[in-house]
């Protein structure tokens, strides 16, 4: 710690933080009861104590490139045991939101998924692409006929056209993103005396990162979470929903591309196996999510949070809906599911930097710092 | 005051509780030649003070003070005193008071002379009260050495028992009556002072901090008994689990205090109690290493800073920025590790001692009791005092958490509202 130091409170970002979700964090008087509730909270300069004094002055630079942040699982026993009735999981919550904005480039488009009143031009903006692209291409046929199969009304290449382009994107601003991220986190390390490594090591921090991935896909952190346990059953379901789904499309498109076979798969396939159970826990999950913050009231839900589930769970509902309407010979109600699948699908890949499903990244990568840098959490 | 009002119908003032506030409230106002009636419900008048080893900041015992008191009211005709003693309801208007009193039984009359035969005889123990119930006393007792009135008094626990008939025939002077019963007692005054004062805050609702399930965790005012020379353990401060003498002692400050959970405002006194229960410690065992854990030290007022500045500047009492939010306990040894992390470094401190303080603050009677009068409370339990409609009053830790200096102030304040009640000029 610095013998001076001269506070420059940025209003805005303070603003901001309340804005998201911060709005208990003036209530704090720092008696550091958080720091201690928290199970996952390192003893060397442990959190959140530090961030809601620096939040409340309005210390931008200390929060949006601090590892910390997203060290924090949100479990809420912090709040639960706060004696002033401040919330520091949701001010956390808060700082994350704003730092993936702040990460994000384009800022236009990142401001722009942050606000409920942009959601109509987002989710119709891929519904003109496709339109548009089907006229321009001749790859979408609009009144499909004989046996239900979904690449007769929009071609696979199309979709391809679309979906490989929009992960592309989401990868770049991702790499742009991290790359100022890792710069800061490691910076704020060293200038709070959270680790002693001068210099990241591109080589260690890879296998740091290895070592974390384990503990991610079991939520060892999330399951120690002690006041709202059944949000680590929920978000598993929906985490795990996901890769299952994100396996299954790598398939086809492989088998697709190199053997040349099409979709739709038999019941019987292994694959279709692994893509209804997963689709099945993709719902499950987010129903649960979304049943839980509804019953949660002392936990601030944002827009940006319910964004997310909903999300989720159109995704999984109109992957589910459009198979089960293909089963059940209803053409026009399938292709029109598949439709709106696809903008979700869509709109999942090419908002997901922006959204607090960046989450997946950020905290990844924190979590490999903190195991780099040698931060016992 | 207002002309269109009527004389006081009597000129007489009630005051609720014989504590430290109660006593100077009725002292003040009898000494200046206005009646009054002092009512107690335990059998013994000095409240929560009889119950410390010292007062702060000056470190004289609790006999400094109460017994000038008590002197002061055995020379007072004025003051009538009733111990065992609850207002069951009051009623009326400003300087027409109607207030009943039930009278318990004290089963022991006015030729008592303390020789205690009484209590050799009984063979039952009951859990006692005054000590917070750290030892078992006799079922006939002198609630302490200062108790004034000066007479035993039978539990009610062995009434019908054959300790009671025990007890009846080893007293020579014929002092044990157990045909007492209670008497209701109606009282016609002018004003009423409500100085019903505090209780220690339920320790054991602040499940973080481990009370109730780790013998080596008391409570502040446990502390107080414990170091009082007629405490349980006679004033040694040792440990209930093991009668160790603690080398090491935590004070957790705060505990269910400035907390919205429990009691959201500051109890006031537990910082400079805990500060002052340092000094027994370390007076006790000069070796003894002690760790006050705090939000912020509150000592107001000049004298109470130097008393900080004293204890600050003892090397083996170390003070912690950073509240206590978990306990263990080492289940062989019994020791207690207190768990905090220190705000001005950042780091998480676990701290072994051997025992532990919970700096518990004060709730007012009336948080779990309801006073029987038209009185305005606020959201704490604390008596909000209403000059304009006058009459009846709260007073001392009724009206707010206070010392005992403050106590007293504010005692002779409602004293001297008390008066300008009845004489209405």
């Amino acid at each position: 710690m610095t013998d001076k130091y001269l506070v420059e409170p940025d209003i805005g970002f303070l603003n901001e933080v309340v804005g998201l979700g911060g709005d208990t964090l003036k209530k704090c008087y720092q008696c550091a009861t958080c720091s201690v509730a928290c199970p996952i909270s390192p003893d060397n300069k442990p959190f959140p104590r530090k961030e809601m004094i620096a939040a409340s002055w309005g210390l931008k630079d200390r929060l949006v490139g601090n590892a910390d942040v997203w060290l924090c699982h949100n479990c809420g026993d912090c709040t639960t045991l706060c004696p002033r009735d401040a919330k520091p999981g949701d001010v956390m919550a808060a700082i994350r939101s704003y730092a993936i904005t702040e990460y994000a480039r384009p800022k236009g488009m990142a401001q722009a998924v942050n606000k409920i009143n942009k959601l109509p031009m987002l989710l119709g903006f891929p519904v003109a692409l496709i339109i548009i692209l089907g006229a321009i291409t001749g790859l979408v046929n609009w009144s499909p006929t004989g046996e239900i199969v979904h690449a007769k009304f929009i071609s696979t290449w199309l979709e391809d056209i679309l979906i490989i382009p929009a992960s592309i994107f989401a990868v770049v601003v991702f790499a742009l993103g991290l790359k100022r991220f890792i710069a800061d986190i490691h910076q704020n390390a060293l200038d709070a005396g959270k680790t002693d490594k001068e210099k990241i090591d591109a080589a260690e921090f890879l296998k740091a990162l290895v070592r974390v991935i384990p503990r991610i896909l079991k939520h060892s952190k999330f399951s120690q979470c002690g006041e709202n346990e059944e949000r680590a059953t929920s978000h598993m379901m929906v985490f795990f929903g996901f890769i299952g789904l994100f396996i299954v499309t790598g398939i086809f498109f492989v088998v697709l591309y190199i053997f040349g076979i099409h979709g739709p798969y038999s019941q019987l396939n292994p694959v279709k196996w692994l893509a209804n159970i997963a689709g099945v826990s993709l719902v499950i999950g987010s129903a649960l999510m979304i049943k839980n913050r509804l019953a949660k009231t002392d936990q601030v839900s944002t827009y940006k949070d319910w964004q997310l589930i909903g999300l989720a769970l159109a995704l999984g509902l109109t992957g589910m809906l459009t198979e089960m309407t293909r089963l059940g010979g209803a053409a026009g109600l399938s292709y029109t599911l598949y439709f709106i699948h696809l903008v979700f699908v869509f709109a999942l890949f090419v908002y997901l930097p922006f959204s607090k499903l960046a989450h997946l990244v950020y905290r990844t990568v924190a979590m490999a710092y903190a195991e780099y840098s040698g931060r016992k959490f | 005051m207002t002309e269109d009002k009527q004389a006081p119908a009597s000129g007489s003032i009630l005051v609720v509780g014989g504590g430290i506030s109660g006593l100077t409230t009725a002292l003040e106002a009898a000494e200046v030649g206005y009646e009054v009636f002092l009512v107690e419900k335990n059998p013994y008048l000095g409240g929560r003070v009889a119950q410390l080893k010292q007062y702060f900041p000056k470190l004289c015992p609790p006999t400094c003070g109460l017994e000038i008191n008590f002197r002061r009211i055995k020379d007072n005709p004025r003051i009538k005193v009733f111990t065992l003693a609850e207002v069951e309801k009051v009623s009326g208007v400003p300087g027409d008071y109607t207030a009943e009193i039930k009278l318990n039984p004290r089963y022991i009359n006015e030729n008592c002379t303390c020789c205690g035969e009484c209590a050799q005889a009984c063979k039952m123990e009951v859990a006692n009260d005054f000590n917070f119930g750290m030892d078992r006393i006799k079922g006939a007792y002198l609630p302490h050495e200062m108790s004034f009135p000066a007479r035993y008094v039978l539990s009610p626990q062995i009434i019908g028992t054959e300790d009671a008939q025990r007890a009846k025939d080893a007293c020579k002077y014929d002092a044990v009556d157990l045909d007492m019963s209670a008497k209701t007692l109606k009282l016609d005054v002018g004003a009423v002072v409500w100085a019903t004062g505090w209780q220690p805050y339920d320790a054991n609702r602040i499940d973080n901090l481990g009370y109730g399930r780790h013998p080596n965790i008391i409570t502040n005012m446990m502390m107080e008994r414990m170091a009082a020379p007629n405490g349980p353990t006679k004033g040694a401060i040792q440990r209930p689990s093991d009668d160790k003498a603690p080398e090491s002692v935590a004070f957790v400050q705060c505990a269910g205090s400035r907390d919205e959970n429990h009691l959201p405002y500051c109890s006031y006194i537990c910082c400079m109690a805990s500060l002052k229960q340092a000094t027994y410690v370390r007076e006790q065992y000069p070796d003894a290493r002690i760790y006050i854990f705090y939000i912020d030290i509150r000592t107001p007022g000049q004298r109470y800073e130097k008393f900080y500045q004293d204890i600050k500047a003892d090397e083996n009492i170390f003070l912690i920025k950073g509240k206590v939010a978990e306990v263990e306990e080492d289940p062989d040894t019994k020791n207690i590790t207190v768990v905090a992390e220190n705000a001005v470094t950042g780091e998480k401190i676990r701290q072994t001692v051997d025992m532990a303080v919970l700096a518990t603050g004060m709730q007012p009677a009336a948080a779990t009791t309801q006073l029987p009068a038209d009185l305005t409370f606020n959201a704490d339990g604390f008596i909000v005092n209403d000059f304009e409609k006058g009459g009846m009053f709260g007073a001392g830790c009724a009206n707010k958490p206070a010392d005992v200096m403050s106590s007293n102030q504010n005692a002779t304040g409602m004293a001297m509202k008390a008066i300008q009640t009845l004489v209405r000029r």
